[in-house]
Order: C-alpha cells, then sequence, then structure tokens
C-alpha cells in the first residue's frame, strides 16, 4: 500500500469530527480569547471589534458595577460549586456503598431510581421544585410542619436561595455520582476486605483504612466532573430566580449570557468567560495536585 | 449456610436479618422515597383539578384522576410542534454524534499516525470546556452561516462530540486487530470493514452513547435557547416549557405545570427504563478506563 493511498482512509475518517470540532468549538474557543481584549457588541460582525487591550479586564475587575456584578457572580458561583461538591462526594460514597452492598436487597432499584432523577430535563426539575419550595403552601414546608419545624423561605431569600438552588441540583445529579461509586466499589478486591477483618477491624475501620483510600482515583474524577458541572448550573436560575433575590443567585454562566449576549457586550462577557476558563483549569489541576499528595502521604 | 429459608427469599434479606439489615434497609427506603417524591409529586399533581391543588391542608393523591390539564397545556405550549422540534433535534444530533464518532473513533483505536496521541488529548480536553466559555462567538458565529433561529442552528454545532470520540475509541480499541486484518485480505474498504466488522462488535458501546446523545439533547436547554431567541415555532419541548412559569406563580395552573413538566419528562425516563443497562456500563468504563 503506498503512502497516499494508506492515507485517504485516515482522512475520510478523521476529518468530519475534526472539521467539526474545529467551527464549533476550537475556533469560538479562540475567539473569545481574541475577544476579551476587544470592544466589541455582539450585534456586529467579528470586524467590528476595535482592540482595545486589557480594558475588559480593568473593567471586570474594577470598582464599577461591572466589577461589582462580576465579582459577586464570581463569589456565586464558588461557594455553589464547593456547596455542590461537598455534598456530592460524600453522599454518592454513602448511595453507593447502599446500591453495592449484597445484605439487604433492593440496591438495583434504588440505582434505577436516582439515576433517572440525572436523566429529567432541568426545565422540569426547576418547574417541579420552584413549586415544593413555595414558601406559602409548598409541600417542604408543610412536610416540615409535620415533624414541628418552622417554615424556611428558600429561593425566595437572599440567605438561603443559592443553598436551595444547590439542593435541587444535588437532587438531581447524584444519581451519576453514585453510580461511579459503586464502579469504584467493585474495582475493591474483596480479599483486602476479608483480610482486614481478619485481622480485627470492624466495618467502620474497613470502610476508612481500606474502602476510602481505595476509592481516591474514583473521587478525583467525580470531583472534577462534579466541579465542571457546577460551573455550568443555568435553568433553575434563569428561569425561577434570574439571578435574585438581590443577585444571591447570579451565577458566572448566567451573568455570562446576560452580558455578552442579553446586553450585547461581547468583549466584557469573553473576558468573564476567559476568567472563568482559567479558574477551572487551576482548580482542576489543584485537585490532581491534593489527589497526588494524599496518594504520597496516604496510609 | 446455603439452605435460605424459604421466607427469606421472599424478603428484602438475603438472610436472617439484624440490627445493620434493618438499617440498611430503613436507610435504602428513606433514600429512595426521597429521591423518587418529586417526580412523584409532578405525576400526581399533573392528575388533579385545580380546585385540588389549591386546598389546604393540600391533597396528596387526586380523588378523580383527570387527564384535563394535559389537553389544555398541550394547547397552551403547542405541545405537537414542540415534540416534533425536540425529536428532530435529538434524532439528527444523535445519528451525526454516531457517525463522526465510530469514524474518529476508529481512526484514534486502530491507525497509527503522527501526532494521534496529541490530537487525540486536544480531542478529549474539550469534553471538559463548560459550553458557555464559547456561547457568545458561536452565537455570532451561526449567524454568519445563516443558520440561526432555525433547528439546523441547533444542530449543527453538536453534530460532533468528545465523549463520544472517546468512548469509541475505548471499545474499538478492544476488538481484536486480527478481525480487522481478515476484512482488509477479503478486499473489504475501511467504512466498509468499520460498519460490516467493527460496528457490530461494540454494539453495546453504540447503544450507549445513541441514548446518551438523545437524552442530551432532549433536555438541552441553554444553546437553543440562545440560537432560537424568538423563533417560537421552532422552540423544542424544554424551551416552550418556560412559557408556563408565569403559570406557577399561583396555585390555581399548578396542575397544567406539572403536566407539561410530565410531558418533557417522559421521553427520556422511557429511554432510559428499557436501556439502563447500557447507561450504567458505559458510565462505568467511560470512568475507569480514562
Amino acid at each position: 500500500m503506498s503512502a497516499l493511498a494508506a492515507r485517504r482512509p485516515l482522512f475520510v475518517m478523521l476529518s468530519p469530527a475534526l472539521s467539526l470540532l474545529g467551527v464549533f468549538i476550537a475556533a469560538p474557543m479562540a475567539l473569545t480569547i481574541w475577544l476579551s481584549f476587544q470592544d466589541w457588541s455582539t450585534e456586529t460582525g467579528f470586524g467590528e471589534a476595535r482592540f482595545a487591550g486589557l480594558d475588559n479586564f480593568r473593567a471586570i475587575f474594577g470598582p464599577t458595577s461591572v466589577g461589582r456584578d462580576f465579582t459577586g457572580a464570581s463569589v456565586n458561583t464558588g461557594l455553589y460549586t464547593l456547596g455542590s461538591v461537598a455534598l456530592i462526594l460524600p453522599l454518592s460514597v454513602a448511595l453507593g456503598l447502599l446500591v453495592y452492598q449484597r445484605r439487604v436487597r433492593g440496591g438495583v432499584t434504588l440505582r434505577t431510581i436516582l439515576f433517572s432523577t440525572y436523566m429529567t430535563p432541568m426545565i422540569a426539575v426547576a418547574l417541579v421544585w420552584s413549586k415544593l419550595y413555595s414558601p406559602s403552601d409548598g409541600p417542604i414546608n408543610q412536610m416540615l410542619g409535620w415533624v414541628g419545624l418552622p417554615p424556611g423561605r428558600w429561593l425566595s431569600s437572599p440567605d438561603t436561595a443559592l443553598s436551595s438552588i444547590v439542593i435541587l441540583n444535588v437532587w438531581q445529579q447524584v444519581g451519576y455520582f453514585t453510580v461511579l461509586a459503586v464502579a469504584g466499589l467493585t474495582q475493591i478486591p474483596v480479599s483486602l476486605h476479608e483480610a482486614a477483618a481478619l485481622d480485627g477491624a470492624g466495618p467502620l475501620r474497613r470502610f476508612i483504612f481500606v474502602t476510602l483510600p481505595l476509592l481516591r482515583r474514583t473521587l478525583l474524577f467525580s470531583a472534577v466532573i462534579a466541579v465542571i458541572n457546577a460551573v455550568q448550573v443555568f435553568e433553575p436560575v434563569a428561569l425561577i430566580t434570574q439571578g435574585g433575590p438581590v443577585g444571591s443567585t447570579n451565577v458566572l454562566t448566567y451573568h455570562i449570557r446576560r452580558v455578552g449576549i442579553e446586553r450585547s457586550q461581547g468583549g466584557l462577557g469573553s473576558a468573564m468567560a476567559v476568567m472563568l476558563m482559567l479558574a477551572l483549569i487551576v482548580t482542576v489541576v489543584a485537585l490532581f495536585a491534593l489527589a497526588r499528595r494524599i496518594e504520597d502521604d496516604g496510609p | 449456610m446455603s439452605a435460605v429459608p424459604l421466607r427469606w427469599r421472599l424478603s428484602p434479606f438475603a438472610r436472617a436479618p439484624g440490627f445493620a439489615d434493618w438499617l440498611i434497609l430503613t436507610a435504602i427506603v428513606v433514600v429512595a422515597v426521597a429521591a423518587a417524591f418529586p417526580l412523584a409529586w409532578m405525576a400526581l399533581t399533573s392528575l388533579m383539578t385545580p380546585a385540588e391543588t389549591m386546598r389546604t391542608p393540600p391533597v396528596w393523591i387526586p380523588a378523580t384522576p383527570s387527564l384535563d390539564a394535559y389537553a389544555k397545556v398541550a394547547d397552551v405550549i403547542q405541545a405537537g410542534r414542540s415534540f416534533l422540534n425536540s425529536a428532530i433535534i435529538a434524532t439528527t444530533t444523535t445519528l451525526g454524534i454516531l457517525i463522526t464518532s465510530l469514524l474518529a473513533g476508529f481512526a484514534f483505536a486502530k491507525y497509527q499516525f503522527r501526532g494521534r496521541n496529541v490530537i487525540f488529548a486536544l480531542v478529549v480536553a474539550t469534553m471538559f470546556l463548560p459550553p458557555i466559555v464559547t456561547l457568545i462567538p458561536l452565537y455570532r458565529l451561526v449567524g454568519y452561516l445563516r443558520i440561526d433561529g432555525g433547528l439546523m442552528g441547533v444542530i449543527a454545532p453538536n453534530l460532533a462530540n468528545a465523549f463520544g470520540i472517546f468512548l469509541m475509541r475505548q471499545f474499538i480499541s478492544g476488538v481484536p486487530d486480527d478481525l480487522i486484518d481478515a476484512g482488509r485480505m477479503d478486499g473489504a474498504s475501511e467504512l466498509r470493514i468499520l460498519f460490516s466488522i467493527v460496528a457490530p462488535s461494540v454494539t453495546p458501546a453504540i447503544a450507549a452513547l445513541a441514548l446518551f446523545a438523545f437524552v442530551y439533547h432532549w433536555n438541552s436547554y441553554l444553546w437553543p435557547l440562545t440560537v432560537l431567541e424568538g423563533h417560537t415555532e421552532n422552540y423544542p419541548i424544554v424551551i416552550s416549557l418556560s412559557r408556563l412559569l408565569s403559570y406557577n406563580r399561583g396555585a390555581m395552573n399548578t396542575n397544567l405545570v406539572m403536566a407539561g413538566a410530565t410531558l418533557a419528562v417522559l421521553p427520556p425516563l422511557i429511554l432510559f427504563a428499557f436501556l439502563q443497562r447500557f447507561f450504567v456500563d458505559s458510565i462505568v468504563s467511560s470512568g475507569l478506563k480514562g
């Protein structure tokens, strides 16, 4: 087979995917970076962009309302991400153990129920939860009443709105992470548990010294995915709270779209998108570094 | 140990239960109820009359289930048209993803070429890119291509996808080279080898990818909302549903809103119910082999 003849199938195989990814992902990514240094309205062609140096970055970190809104959205996104990851990781392990154990039946049914929420469109989740959370007639407050707890204000108070969205997000996504945790648990050799049990380790000690260390890679993968999912939260904010009350649920995906698309401030929005990308890269690298350190120091 | 008494075979326990087993059973039931509650409440409320949805203390189970809310909501959100749009978007995108992923996955798995690992790493990296990062220029780009406002504008940017390429490469790597070489000896073209030898031996992965892609693009919200802005005749069901939000303020139309939500939830859930085995297997392998 000549070199050219050998190359042709390769070209046929790769060009559809690579040209699509090039046009619709690589090119927009490069344009986002370029536009972040331009003064550009989203309503005009790319040719209308004027070089603006670091003006956009100065503005989003500056003392004006542009800067305050961006800082607020960044803090909200950070809190939202922290809250989601802090709930999802331990829950996924706990639920994973429930699905994985064989002492009591029902694990597989539980997995099906948990995963079905993950298949549900976010719009439906948002519509349902905005009703469940209703402070006056919502079922959640009704149920709190049954056990004698005071009603919550949920989405209508700036103190609790962001946490309320974290909860509905965790409810929707935890099934996916549970499946990942079960996959991790399946990889742990039963013989290790048996050996630890022979040495007199109880269930709790076996969990801490056998299960958790061997779940490290699964947990790292889950953490990375959970972070990336968390910065994408959009529907509940766009549909229910519109960033409020008083900016408490204004998260970056919502804010960047509002600035860059609705207000057509394409340069500013792109600068925000670049900062989000950088923050995400730093976070993921930090997670990997943390996982490596735990691996080195680990038991 | 092997002689399990009959009553334990019918019970949730694998053997005579101790305290720990009761604890586990309680935990499973509590979690299952908590997880299922919102969707169960949604379905039940969609079958209520407006009077029932407004009663205090609230009614949990409709006295006489009625489908009135569905008839009404189908009208409000133009459910027929929206469903068709969603079906076209999800099906076309899924077919595109299957084809581009099979082709590229085959190349990355079975061809030796310069830069293979670098290109593959770059492709995989796009998997972790949040869509908002490219949203603004992409919005303008589809304008240049004159596909904004239409279904093609929703579909075209998603016809290739890194997760699909990754998944296909993982599974096609496991297909024996001998099988492919045998096809070459018979004089089959590379495309023929891919579609009549390789693809049939990775059917479970193809099924999983098809379902993932379909559900993801059925549910997708941010991009269709952005590219279709104002073109209501092209709205998929998830965007049309946002019209119901104004109905969500009072209790009076809760049954209507929940009927709309139930309609949007059904297609992905039905697909999932039939094919959940594939979903779960492929999540597991995409997480572990990575």
